[in-house]
């Protein structure tokens, strides 16, 4: 699938996906080099948007599959519908017709296909969503990255069946656990951290073209410090962000202050614990200096 | 940007060459298919931008966050501007003629009746680097015994040998300061550590240098190494081909291809049993900044992993399962740990303390208990210890010992080599090492 680097940053820029030139440049890569992507990071800093991103982009098909503990090749690769079998085997016995051949029962008729197949299988290259990697188990994992350096699956009563098309693929991992080395290896890597306050402003703004510019800029700056907080146990993300900046354009603010940040703070603080942490640490004072002075060193954040 | 000039290509292969072996021994596990990976990857981008080429190699050779830091310090060094490098290779020759200077300056100072002693360049070097007072004391020694009643050229040998052990004392002993300044803490900003990010400090810091001003980047850090244990502990499924209940959709689709006749049975996975943990921290004298740190970090694992005792010992057993698993804060906890325990800072009687546990506390120790022992060994009542811990042994799941003691100290102490001929010991006295032990052996 060919697509210049420079098409590729206006796609990002027309389905609202703000990133950093490093960040696009990774992606590009990943499709010259027809390579996996790995993308690791905290939970909502658009991982799995970037998969959904890049279908979109280049106007394919999104296959997903979301990894969980204890799945397997039945759930991820394929499987022989076997109630069916059984309804052909019953059928053939009650109507006296002619010996049922094994050749029939396992046949595409059968066969079930999961994501992976799917994505082999797919006319088109497809964009083979592979997210959340960390959840599998480790066995799933070694037999994953089999498909993914062959592309290549072999079913037993059917034989091995080639990739029609190399598949996008997207693998994404929230750093629960280290995925093997193995798996990297076949993989480029990318890192994406949470935005600088001037990129959230632009991702608000992409996502929310009615907010005003004042209140994108202080729910960016107030977002940012609450981040900095290292004692919070789940930092916003950024679909918190867009949650609670609809949430202000639904109550028609045009300006953050600290007792609508108090009022509002469970779009953004999702536990209890952090919720007293920040009142007990930041509260209401915290919030009109963030909001008036421009917040302390919220700008000075890494990009992603 | 094609590489059409054959002679940039061996340049830039070369060069990259250099710079894989570069993070490799920075222990960044690079590949040969990465390596190519990176080449290819540089065919598609500008090679007059920095940035274009950093983010290249950057998305093909490290694979892992932590990794970041260090590719980014040793990209910054390497990749420099042709006048950096100029200047650079300047400072070497510089560097070189200076201690080739050194060098002879050393020969000349150590001489013995006209006649350089036969001394090795480190030797030279080590005499070098000594304090100007140390050289002055050793030339003084030297110039008395030349000019000794009776002193004869064949004495040379007597003197080499001498100067040689006091050369080696002097290394000995500044070996010793290095260490204890590197743990006061001012060890940092040069040498090895150069340029490391402050994260990559923190993991590779002696847990005891860690100064207060460090604490909060180093309990995020122990934070982190919580959640990714407590994710491994709480995995409990595992799949086998004979184990757990038996499947029944899955055997009926297997045996279709027998004609429904049902003659392979299919399991579901048998769900792995709950990980029993139970920690015993050294609190002694020696072992009180290790311990705290630990205390933190299964303070962090409490909440979801819900079977962790955690006891104490010095001279004697405390049990602070309950304060761990209260809803006390962590502050709480290490000052209940800390300022009101009887055994904080006090000797360490190793088998009076795992006497009591395997005693009074049998209920813990099963066959799903994995038990992680803190301790230097530094005991009194090595063998009572021993015997102690072989019947602790026997009785759990495993035992692992973290020994925060450095690795090459360990042949010094019998108590060390005693333990670790019974249970798994692990050298532990940095985060990483913490993080390797705990997420790669539990």
């Amino acid at each position: 699938m060919t697509i210049s680097l420079s098409e590729l940053k206006k796609g990002f820029n027309r389905a609202g996906y703000i990133c950093d030139e490093s960040t696009a440049l990774t992606v590009f890569l990943t499709l010259e080099l027809g390579k996996p992507l790995l993308i690791e990071g905290a939970p909502g800093v658009g991982k799995t948007e970037m998969g959904k991103v890049l279908a979109d982009i280049l106007k394919t098909e999104l296959i997903r599959l979301q990894c969980y503990e204890g799945l397997d090749e039945t759930k991820a690769l394929y499987e022989w519908n076997y109630q069916r079998q059984l309804l052909r085997i019953q059928m053939n016995r009650d109507l006296e017709e002619e010996q049922v051949r094994e050749e029939d029962l396992f046949s595409d008729r059968y066969l079930m296909e999961r994501p992976l197949l799917r994505a082999i299988q797919a006319d088109r290259v497809p964009v083979l969503l592979i997210d959340e990697v960390d959840k599998c188990d480790p066995e799933f994992e070694a037999f994953l990255f089999e498909v993914l350096s062959d592309f290549q699956v072999s079913i037993p009563e059917l034989g091995t069946i080639k990739a029609k098309n190399i598949p996008v693929v997207v693998l994404t991992s929230n750093n629960e656990r280290e995925l093997s080395d193995g798996l990297k290896r076949r993989c480029l890597y990318l890192y994406l951290d949470f935005p600088a306050v001037e990129q959230e402003v632009q991702i608000v703004k992409a996502k929310i073209p009615e907010i005003t510019d004042r209140l994108a800029w202080e729910t960016a700056r107030v977002v940012s410090r609450l981040r900095q907080e290292n004692n919070l146990r789940k930092k916003p993300s950024i679909a918190e962000t867009l949650d609670w900046a609809r949430a202000l354009v639904a109550l028609n603010r045009n300006r953050l202050d600290g007792k609508l940040v108090s009022e509002t703070l469970n779009l953004i603080l999702k536990t209890h614990a952090d919720q007293e942490y920040f009142n007990s640490e930041i509260g209401s004072e915290g919030i009109e200096k963030i909001v008036k002075t421009g917040g302390s060193g919220g700008e000075s954040r890494q990009c992603r | 940007m094609p590489l059409n000039n054959k002679l940039t290509s061996s340049y830039l292969e070369e060069n990259l060459a250099v710079f894989i072996n570069l993070l490799r021994q920075e222990g960044l596990p690079v590949s040969t298919t990465e390596m190519f990976d990176a080449l290819k990857a540089l065919e598609h981008v500008d090679l007059s931008s920095r940035e274009e080429f950093k983010s290249a190699l950057q998305a093909t050779l490290v694979k892992n966050t932590h990794d970041r830091g260090c590719f980014n310090r040793l990209f910054d060094n390497f990749f420099v501007p042709p006048e950096v490098q100029a200047q650079r290779n300047k400072q070497v020759e510089h560097r070189k003629k200076q201690f080739t200077h050194e060098l002879d300056q050393a020969r000349k100072e150590l001489q013995f009746k006209g006649e350089n002693l036969q001394l090795s360049p480190e030797e030279l070097v080590q005499y070098r680097s000594m304090s100007k007072e140390q050289r002055e004391k050793l030339k003084q020694f030297m110039y008395k015994t030349e000019t000794g009643v009776n002193v004869e050229s064949r004495f040379r040998p007597i003197l080499e040998s001498v100067v040689k052990s006091h050369l080696r004392y002097c290394k000995n002993q500044q070996g010793q300061s290095n260490r204890q300044d590197e743990t006061g803490g001012s060890g940092r900003g040069e040498g090895a550590g150069a340029g490391k990010n402050k994260d990559e400090l923190l993991r590779e810091m002696d847990i005891q240098a860690i100064t207060k001003t460090d604490l909060p980047e180093a309990e995020q850090l122990l934070q982190q190494l919580s959640r990714k244990l407590a994710v491994k502990i709480l995995r409990r499924r595992r799949s086998g081909p004979r184990s757990g209940v038996l499947d029944l959709r899955r055997s009926l689709r297997e045996n279709m291809r027998y004609g429904g006749t049902i003659f392979k049975l299919k399991h579901k996975p048998k769900r792995r049993s709950r990980q029993q943990i139970l920690l015993l921290c050294d609190v002694s004298g020696s072992m009180k900044s290790y311990s705290t740190f630990v205390i933190q970090f299964l303070h962090g694992l409490r909440e979801t992993v819900r079977d962790l005792s955690c006891f104490t010992f010095a001279d004697r057993l405390e049990n602070l399962t309950g304060e761990l698993k209260g809803k006390n804060d962590l502050q709480y906890l290490l000052d209940r740990v800390i300022r009101r325990s009887e055994t904080w800072g006090g000797g360490t009687n190793l088998g009076i303390s795992l006497e009591v546990l395997n005693k009074k506390y049998p209920d813990l120790l099963n066959n799903r208990t994995s038990v992680i022992v803190v301790s230097d060994t530094k005991t009194i009542a090595l063998d009572q210890a021993a015997k102690e811990l072989g019947s602790l042994k026997d009785r759990v799941k495993r035992v692992i010992w973290l020994n925060p003691m450095p690795k090459e100290q360990w042949p010094e102490y019998r108590a060390v080599g005693t333990f670790a001929e019974m249970v798994e010991m692990w050298p532990c006295n940095t985060i990483a090492q913490l993080e390797e032990v705990l997420t790669g052996r539990l």
